[in-house]
């Protein structure tokens, strides 16, 4: 019975498949460009993007209020050593924000971005130790017996010496952890194999636990067996919101725009605050150079700085950015 | 950042989730930040427990059962873990201490070739030896799984087990063998594990100073890579070449788990895999452990937590058609046990139970003790035991005739689920009713009985009964013998198989008695009248562990209290277990009424009004695409729905027509609505390139955008 109903899922997605493949072949396939239609001004299109008013906003509220019964469950479920995993349609930033602020207030809770493009892992470790080494001091002054000082600092710890401190003996009752909210894990500053095999290493760890959130329909191909099933220990949770991805559709280009520059100048400008001083100046010097010398101009894509071999088979640093927009860029950082 | 506690209960009664978390426009591009920092009071156990009332005002009962229930679950899984491992561990012993001895053999004869001195050993460029010497003894571990991951925790207790014997172990695993990390940091694993200390120098000759220091020279240093197919084969070699100078200095020996014994050489170039003196060893069999784990985690009742019969069908569905590990299985049981003490206000019961690591549960007469008795009413501690003493008979009947049926191959998690059926069971009951009582009559034909019993012909039940008939006898008196050790606990059912065992016994005598006056006749008198009497024997037993299922197999689903002990929610499980965001994210946007339940759309949301959320306008209009959707038609069909609502909509609330109509472009700010418009459109099509349900155009085809998922 259940192999029959599968094999029709089957025969259905490669029905629709076909059709679609047909519909696109029948010869009325349509050549309109996106130029015939008439777009506003990209400014006053950003503008707009900014103001929309969200539809059904009472009853977004009304769907995420309705999970709220779920924490207890969620709660019980971290504690007992899951992951939560939550998917289905609509920003649920909000929503498992509030269930850290109103269920998890016993427990350090950290924040990661997923959907930024670059995150720095190693940095998320180091941060992880110090709150997780600061509550295990508060641990042992309450209790008895110091702790052993004159450690190396988290700094200048490996990123298997950071996990294998997260991942020390319990001391008492198993329920010492941090949690960590991962936002789009399947985003693309942590989309790649590596930092996703530390999340998962991480995950497992005695001291974490992990509350993270998908949206791209093929999220779960980023994991493999292990990791799944001994690692991040998932627990589904389908909790379509329908509120809108505002932050997260930050980084992404407005399609109906001319050659994007505001926007790739805007989310340059996003990344660059989280950076250094230092390192924004490094970009800036960059940024210069590269606008005062024009004939460099090979964009690929909306990275900020990509490496390049010269004729003499040296790298040559550039940023992929029109002079447009660097000029832009370099007018909004110089403020 | 951080909210007292007060403010968090109050802001939950006030509060919509939508702008409680109040985060910053900052946090929102910080790669991460903390959130909140752990509330102090949560060293005080009396304190923290009064902040989970806070959080849940209306019910102060329950944070306490929440704390009951976690610790209800954790000594009920830790039981039912640690039994799995157990035999998990078990069904290893024999190839372990297989490899154990080749360890010791190998061991002496690396040895037997004369140890170097300190400084020789401690050189850092190797000694001049005889090449045989720079040959490493290697177990090639054959693994028979179709994936990986059900050995993580063979290879794992393969070291525990060889560390309990003296060797240095370290475990290595194609995570630390990476192209990127080179040899050094497979090296520098070595040296974590066994050296123990923060190392910045990858250097072999610490480990060979290590050993002579260690003065622990008795002992081999043994390096098991669990998955080397899965390693970077050049780094590989270099390690392996790199042991090999190493092996006259340090009596190393490599373990590697392989899936083919072919591996080394596909993996190995021939320099390499002439430093290498293999030797096999096969791990058991993918089916063996499960049955290991069925017996002692669902089985047996060992910690009190059973499935019912749809949760069982789904784990053996899953398992067979979807997941195909053991690790899947024993993860999607946890999440089972989970379920029901999140779910099941009286689970908390099962903990106690499970504490008192079964002394109820030996002897004939289960009892249970005061402290369960103390916290359950009268009533419910009578059901209670009486349910346990029927589950044991239960797992005694079904191990039986799992006895029975592993001479037809039978696999335990079949037999399970057929055993747990309470359709089987009730249509049985029903049927015996109108004919004879209870009682056993072993006298009776078992053709009689098995056509009472109303079995699926073909299943695995069936086929244990078939092969209880057709078992030689000296099969039979086997089968009788693992009967009786068995069904030591239950009086009713031992004396009957020990009655059958003396009458076999009788028979045999019989027969001996028969055949040793004229040994040349024996082979004559085997015939007929032998074979015939052998057959009642086996008649007989078929009769008995028939009227065993009768009398004694009652599904848990069957016996009142059982939801106390028995999860039962399928659909909880599948959910919480398998996501499906391919499918539930299209079904989200397609019928997003399911979940808003607004007033303003039509609940069949085929009929396309302005009203309804963008992206599904969109994602609805996309179905009527092929795999690319040209994006000026799309924008131009979005717009049509999307005007439709601030022209004609207004005037005809509620109409059900989607047809384009004719843009009545009479607005005063006509422009602002058409930018409104195409924001709208570039918003919807974000979110659906978020989803991954579209591709962005590309160089190649700039007006359109490609279609990812065809059909849920």
């Amino acid at each position: 019975m259940e192999m029959a109903e599968g094999d029709d899922e089957e025969f259905g997605f490669s029905r629709n498949y076909f059709l679609a493949k047909e519909l696109d072949g029948s010869g009325k396939k349509s050549t309109r460009k996106l130029s015939d239609i008439d777009l506003v001004d990209e400014q006053e299109l950003r503008a707009a993007a900014s103001n929309l008013e969200p539809k059904h906003a009472k009853e977004v509220r009304e769907l995420m209020n309705s999970y709220r019964s779920l924490y207890p469950k969620w709660l019980f479920e971290l504690r007992c050593g899951f992951g939560l995993l939550m998917y289905g349609f609509g920003s649920k930033k909000a929503l498992i924000e509030d269930f850290a602020s109103t269920a998890l207030t016993e427990y350090s809770v950290v924040v990661i971005n997923g959907y930024l493009q670059s995150i720095n892992i190693k940095q998320v470790l180091v941060a992880l130790a110090e709150i997780l080494c600061d509550q295990m001091k508060n641990k042992r002054s309450n209790t008895s017996g110091n702790m052993p000082k004159g450690q190396q600092p988290f700094n200048s710890k490996s990123v298997n010496d950071l996990l294998a401190f997260l991942d020390g003996p319990q001391v008492e009752e198993n329920d010492c952890f941090i949690c960590i909210i991962v936002h789009n894990i399947d985003g693309p500053g942590l989309r790649d194999s590596e930092t996703q095999q530390i999340l998962a290493r991480l995950a497992s760890c005695s001291h974490i636990r992990i509350v993270a959130s998908i949206d791209h329909v093929n999220a779960p191909l980023l994991w493999d067996k292990k990791m799944v099933h001994t690692q991040f220990n998932w627990c589904w949770y389908h909790v379509p919101t329908f509120a809108a991805y505002k932050i997260e559709g930050t980084f992404f280009p407005l399609i109906l725009t001319n050659g994007n520059t505001t926007q790739s100048a805007k989310t340059a400008a996003l990344v660059l605050q989280s950076l250094t001083p230092n390192a924004q100046s490094v970009f800036r010097v960059l940024a210069e150079y590269q606008l005062s010398h024009p004939d460099e101009k090979e964009f690929k894509d909306h990275e900020l700085v990509k490496t390049r071999r010269d004729t003499d088979g040296q790298d040559c640093l550039y940023i992929p950015l029109t002079a447009e927009a660097l000029g832009k860029l370099l007018l909004e950082i110089g403020q | 950042m951080t909210p007292s506690p007060a403010m968090a209960a109050s802001d939950l009664a006030s509060q919509p989730p939508s702008t409680a978390p109040d985060s910053s426009e900052n946090d929102n591009i910080q790669p991460f930040y903390v959130l909140h920092k752990a509330s102090s009071s949560r060293n005080s156990h009396r304190k923290s427990a009064a902040r989970r009332i806070d959080l849940s005002p209306s019910k102060p009962a329950a944070a306490k059962a929440q704390v009951d229930a976690r610790k209800a679950f954790e000594s009920v899984w830790s039981k039912i873990h640690s039994s799995i491992k157990d035999v998990l561990r078990d069904v290893n012993t024999n190839v372990f201490n297989e490899i154990h001895s080749w360890v010791c053999q190998s061991f002496l004869a690396i040895t037997s070739s004369g140890v170097p001195t300190f400084a020789q050993a401690t050189r850092s460029f190797p000694i001049q030896t005889h090449t045989t010497s720079k040959q490493l003894f290697t177990g090639l571990v054959l693994i028979k799984n179709m994936e990986f991951v059900d050995d993580l925790l063979t290879f794992k207790e393969l070291g525990l087990c060889l560390k309990s014997h003296g060797c240095h172990v370290a475990n290595v695993s194609s995570v630390d063998i990476l192209t990127k990390n080179g040899v050094g940091g497979c090296l520098r694993s070595l040296l974590r594990q066994f050296v123990m200390g923060n190392l910045d120098a990858a250097d072999v000759s610490i480990l060979a100073s290590w050993y002579r220091e260690l003065g622990n020279q008795n002992s081999p240093v043994i390096i098991i890579i669990d998955d080397m197919e899965r390693c970077s084969r050049s780094v590989l070699s270099d390690f392996i070449l790199m042991l090999s100078e190493w092996a006259g200095k340090i009596p190393m020996i490599l373990i590697m788990g392989v899936t083919t014994l072919d591996a080394p050489r596909n993996v190995l170039p021939s320099h390499v895999l002439q430093q290498l003196c293999p030797s096999k060893f096969i791990l058991g069999s993918p089916a063996e452990r499960m049955n290991a784990v069925v017996d002692a985690s669902l089985v047996r009742w060992g910690s009190g937590f059973c499935i019912g019969h749809k949760v069982a069908i789904f784990l053996r569905n899953f398992f067979l058609n979807q997941e195909g590990t053991l690790t899947s299985f024993i993860r999607a049981l946890k999440i089972a046990c989970v379920q029901h003490f999140s779910m099941e206000p009286l689970s908390s019961i099962l903990g106690l139970l499970a504490e008192e690591d079964g002394e109820g549960l030996q002897g004939e007469r289960l009892a249970l003790s005061s402290k369960v008795e103390a916290q359950t009413d009268s009533k419910l501690a009578l059901g209670l035991t009486e349910l346990m003493h029927s589950q044991k008979c239960w797992s005694t009947v079904v191990m039986c005739l799992y006895e029975a049926g592993k001479y037809n191959k039978v696999q335990l998690l079949d037999l399970l689920c057929e055993a747990l059926d309470p359709d089987f069971y009730n249509s049985m009951a029903s049927k015996n009713q109108t004919r004879s009582g209870k009682g056993f009559e072993i006298s009776s034909s078992s053709d009689h009985f098995m056509a009472r019993l109303n079995l699926r012909k073909g299943g695995p039940i069936h086929q244990a009964i078939q092969k209880v008939r057709d078992l030689p006898a000296a099969s039979l008196s086997q089968l009788l013998k693992s009967w009786e050790n068995l069904s030591m606990d239950i009086l009713e059912i031992y004396d009957k198989v020990k009655e059958l065992q003396r009458m076999v016994k009788f028979e045999e005598g019989k027969s001996l008695k028969q055949d040793f006056p004229d040994l040349a006749k024996r082979h004559a008198s085997r015939s007929p009248a032998n074979v015939k009497e052998s057959k009642t024997i086996n008649d007989k037993a078929a009769t008995l562990i028939s009227t065993m299922i009768r009398d004694f197999m009652k599904p848990i689903e069957c016996v009142p209290y059982h939801e106390v002990v028995c999860f039962k929610d399928v659909e909880k499980l599948k959910s919480a277990l398998i996501g499906d965001p391919r499918r539930m994210i299209q079904v989200d946007l397609l019928e997003f009424h399911k979940f808003l339940q607004c007033s303003c759309c039509s609940k069949h949301c085929d009929v396309l009004l302005p009203s309804m959320p963008d992206t599904s306008i969109m994602y609805t209009l996309a179905q009527e695409h092929g795999d690319l959707i040209n994006l000026h038609d799309w924008f131009q069909s979005f717009k049509t729905i999307v005007v439709n609502c601030s022209t004609k909509g207004k005037q005809r609330k509620g109409q059900q027509s989607p047809l384009p109509k004719k843009r009545k472009d009479t607005n005063e700010n006509q422009n602002e609505g058409e930018a409104s418009i195409q924001a709208r459109f570039c918003r919807a099509l974000t979110e659906l390139q978020i989803t991954g349900l579209i591709r962005m155009p590309n160089k190649r085809r700039p007006d359109c955008v490609q279609r990812v998922a065809f059909g849920l």
